[in-house]
């Protein structure tokens, strides 16, 4: 499989993050700065992962941009609008860790449950999730129940949904956290192929170094107590390819990563070891 | 489909579980009566006390009383459909006001910590008490031409009870769905009542279908203490009281206002398993709660 990230364009600012602090529990005993002063730009089609260990505000993040939680200062831009605005307007799609399917929906009506909220009428409805189901390879399983599927194969179907209503953002929290490996790397490379065909920026989070490496153009490292961007490390692995991942050029990545995590590690046992990942 | 052979032998099997259920009964009953003429038990087993099973089935076509066209069978009947659309009603109004109930409390946490005391303290006021007097309330009130009549006192008593179970159970579900679809929600900018049609209600099925099971028994619980303790005519519950007075003549007329009762019971439950297989069916077989 070729991936041409060079083809995707890089124009345009999609979100645009200044200054932003958040404080947990303000004034209490127990107060966490999830987030502090945090600058972000991210342009349009560009893929960016957010990394960090637990508590390092990489989730807080993620659900300011989605306008899920507040924040308490600095401004945030998701195309050009408030927070609040592009998700009234339907800007962005998400997809959790848990594919959070409807079970008394079969799967298209899963992915129509967004165009049913956003007034799409019933065969705008029906011909947009044959196609989001074609694309995300699971044509022959749209009158399944959700429950009937395999936990990679729901997350297809999550993330089909995020794309129903073809918003420009796609915002992903740790979508692969709960697939075996073999399934999670068949998943990173059906999502680099998405991206391809649609040109979608996506903020993709993540505890994995590698997952973060092989899919971004740009990986956010952070830090918490108090959470915070503590690197930028851009990636160049161009094409994606079958060797990609056990090339030098991925290993390089995979270590600035790394280093950068450690740099701002204060307990002293890295980021891999919340998981297990290498 | 295999699923929905599993399930249709599934149910044949547990109609099988309820006739020998019914037969043990009956074979126990008999062999009571036999071990009362071996042994003193601290019971009558007489015929008086406690007639045969076929003794009692034997009075189905008696008249109900000496020279009436109407049989006992046909007494029961008609008073057991009486109840059952009383209980009906109950259940209706009941599960109408439990749901309302459930759908305030869950969306104003004040209506919550402020009702939900209510709710529950309601349910421990003894219904023996209550049935005068609501009957006694009741009769006061008339809304222009329509006059109270002591049959919505029963409807009344069983919703009373109806309402519970269901308000509590549906709370529950309203509030089942996981923090991450209600974050899918609002990132769809779904409106509340949006999210209340498209994912509370459909979420609270499975915990809906419980609580319709616990108030229709309630209802039918409610309909016949109801009806005993006010004395209205014409349901189950009064006939029931009327039997047993004459057991000393036809001691198991009494037995078929009891076969009367079990129906009426039966046949909800049936209802409400027929209504459980309709709302649950694109639910997973298991893995609920």
């Amino acid at each position: 499989m070729t991936m041409i990230h060079d083809k995707v364009q890089n124009t345009g600012s999609a979100l645009a993050i200044s200054g932003v602090s958040k404080v947990f529990n303000k004034g209490n005993d127990n107060e966490v700065v999830a987030l502090s002063d945090v600058n972000l730009d991210v342009h349009t089609g560009e893929f960016i992962s957010l990394i960090g260990p637990s508590g390092c505000g990489k989730s807080t993040l993620l659900r300011v941009i989605g306008d899920l939680t507040g924040f308490d200062s600095g401004t945030v831009q998701v195309s050009g609008k408030t927070p609040e605005d592009a998700r009234k307007e339907r800007l962005y799609g998400i997809a959790f860790q848990q594919a959070a399917l409807f079970d008394w929906r079969s799967v298209s009506k899963n992915i129509e449950l967004p165009l049913e909220l956003a007034g799409w009428d019933k065969s705008a409805r029906e011909t947009r999730s044959a196609e989001l189901l074609d694309m995300v390879q699971l044509s022959d399983f749209g009158t399944h129940r959700p429950w009937e599927l395999s936990g990679g194969m729901q997350q297809r179907v999550a993330i089909a949904r995020s794309l129903a209503v073809d918003p420009p953002l796609l915002l992903m929290d740790e979508p692969f956290g709960a697939l075996d490996e073999m399934t999670r790397e068949r998943m990173q490379n059906e999502l680099l192929r998405i991206r391809l065909e649609t040109g979608k920026t996506i903020v993709f989070v993540t505890h994995s170094i590698p997952e973060a490496v092989y899919l971004s153009d740009r990986v956010v490292v952070m830090s918490p107590r108090p959470g915070r961007i503590t690197a930028e490390i851009s990636v160049n692995l161009g094409d994606r390819t079958e060797i990609t991942r056990e090339s030098d050029n991925f290993f390089h990545s995979v270590t600035a990563v790394r280093e950068a995590l450690r740099l701002h590690d204060t307990s002293g046992s890295g980021v891999s070891s919340h998981r297990g990942e290498i | 489909m295999s699923s929905t052979r599993d399930r249709i032998s599934k149910g044949t099997l547990s109609l099988l579980w309820v006739f020998a259920g019914i037969a043990l009964i009956a074979i126990m009953w008999e062999l009571t009566k036999v071990l009362g003429t071996l042994i003193d038990l601290p019971f009558n087993t007489s015929d008086q006390a406690m007639p045969h099973i076929w003794t009692m089935f034997a009075a189905f076509p008696l008249p109900e009383v000496r020279g009436s066209d109407t049989t006992v069978f046909e007494a029961v009947l008609a008073a057991t459909t009486s109840s059952l659309m009383l209980a009906l009603g109950g259940f209706v109004i009941g599960v109408t006001v439990g749901l309302l109930l459930a759908v305030v409390m869950q969306r104003f946490l004040f209506f919550e910590r402020g009702l939900l005391p209510f709710v529950i303290a309601s349910q421990t006021v003894p219904l023996i008490a209550l049935a005068p007097l609501i009957v006694g309330i009741g009769n006061q009130i008339s809304f222009g031409p329509i006059q109270w009549s002591t049959t919505y006192s029963v409807m009344f008593i069983a919703a009373y009870l109806a309402f519970f179970p269901l308000s509590i159970g549906a709370l529950r579900g309203l509030q089942a769905p996981t923090p991450t679809s209600l974050e899918l929600m609002r990132s769809y900018a779904a409106t509340n009542n949006k999210v209340l049609w498209k994912l509370r209600f459909p979420a609270s099925i499975p915990y809906l279908v419980p609580a319709l099971k616990v108030s229709a028994a309630a209802s039918v619980v409610g309909t016949v203490v109801a009806e005993i303790s006010t004395g209205v005519r014409g349901g189950i519950g009064r006939l029931m009281v009327e039997y047993a007075r004459e057991t000393t003549s036809q001691p198991a007329k009494v037995y078929v206002a009891v076969f009367g009762a079990i129906a009426l019971g039966l046949v909800v439950a049936a209802a409400i398993a027929a209504v459980d297989a309709l709302m649950t069916r694109n639910f997973p077989k298991k893995g609920i709660v």
